[in-house]
């Protein structure tokens, strides 16, 4: 059965550039989101098993998209995509429950990595 | 006058490119003053060349804030002019993250400037080159303009262009009075260049 995931971004071109870098042999339904209100939609509407979440957008940042995932006991992998790489940011993230950070552009191996790491692949 | 544009597809790619370099720049930053920096969704717009003036003005929330702003041209693959623009209250809020104790002097001052406008300008603009595979070139920085109003920071200096390709990226420290814009000015032939580049990276996605 396909996993549902959420691939949350403002950018088109970065949505497309995530989604390409997907591991080849991950059976997967993919959902977009443009920012974090569409996300959060999404993910209460069962499309997400995994969330592919960018922190820099407007609308909703993705930092306000993993605090409410949070107030909502969140039941979802949330790996953060993100152009910005500073220290801080990563501690942030991992503090609301995003199991990795990884930076753009984002490569195929480093998404099979975290997804063996949690046993999602 | 040939119309200069760039298509949505191109907008969207640079708009990416330069949301992937400016991370890089403020985490430089972030390293160098130790502390968080807040980084805005870049904007690109293609702007001509007299409305410039005007649109730095629409940078600042309040138009009577005093500015101060800094030049480094680039050239090689891409050539162009970053400037970067910072609240006056920003200088004494970096000469403290910078450990300088209490007022320093003019000199001081403008190095700090300096410092952090190279940081930003290099590594916003060096991220932007490596996803094109471009190489860029830097001038020194020198300041333009000095405690003006943001309506009078490109006045004086007779831009040579019909059209300038605004990019703009805006950096603030959590807890700190520190404000400051990118913007990179480019000319008519480099933009259609810049266009080229973007074409074969759309192409390659």
């Amino acid at each position: 059965m396909a996993t549902p995931i959420l691939v949350v971004d403002d950018s088109a071109m970065s949505r497309k550039l995530l989604i390409k870098a997907l591991p080849a042999d991950w059976n997967v339904e993919v959902t977009q989101a443009s920012n974090g209100q569409e996300a959060l939609e999404a993910y209460r509407g069962g499309n997400a098993h995994v969330i592919f979440l960018d922190l820099t957008m407007p609308v909703m940042d993705g930092y306000e998209v993993l605090e409410n995932l949070k107030k909502e006991g969140l039941n979802a992998f949330v790996i953060v995509i993100s152009a910005d790489v500073q220290p801080k940011a990563q501690e942030r993230v991992k503090a609301l429950g995003a199991i990795a950070f990884l930076r753009k552009p984002v490569k195929t191996k480093e998404i099979s990595a975290v997804l063996e790491e949690f046993g999602i692949l | 006058m040939s119309i200069v544009t760039l298509s949505a597809d191109q907008t969207d790619a640079l708009q990416e490119i330069v949301n992937i370099a400016m991370g890089q720049a403020g985490d430089s930053l972030a390293r160098v003053l130790d502390t968080f920096v807040v980084l805005s969704v870049p904007r690109i717009r293609l702007i001509e060349a007299e409305q410039v003036s005007q649109s730095v003005a629409a940078l600042m929330d309040d138009a009577t804030t005093e500015v101060t702003a800094v030049r480094q041209s680039f050239s090689s693959h891409l050539r162009g002019e970053a400037i970067v623009i910072f609240t006056s209250g920003s200088v004494s809020a970096l000469s403290d993250l910078m450990g300088y104790e209490h007022s320093v002097d003019a000199q001081t001052e403008k190095e700090v400037l300096f410092d952090v406008s190279n940081i930003l300008v290099g590594a916003c603009l060096n991220g932007v080159a490596e996803q094109l595979d471009a190489d860029l070139t830097f001038s020194a920085p020198s300041i333009i303009s000095e405690n003006v109003t943001p309506d009078r920071v490109l006045t004086g200096n007779n831009l040579p262009w019909n059209y300038c390709l605004k990019v703009e990226v805006n950096f603030t420290l959590e807890e700190k009075n520190f404000k400051s814009h990118l913007l990179i000015m480019m000319a008519e032939d480099a933009i259609a260049t810049l266009g080229e580049s973007l074409n074969e990276f759309i192409a390659a996605i």
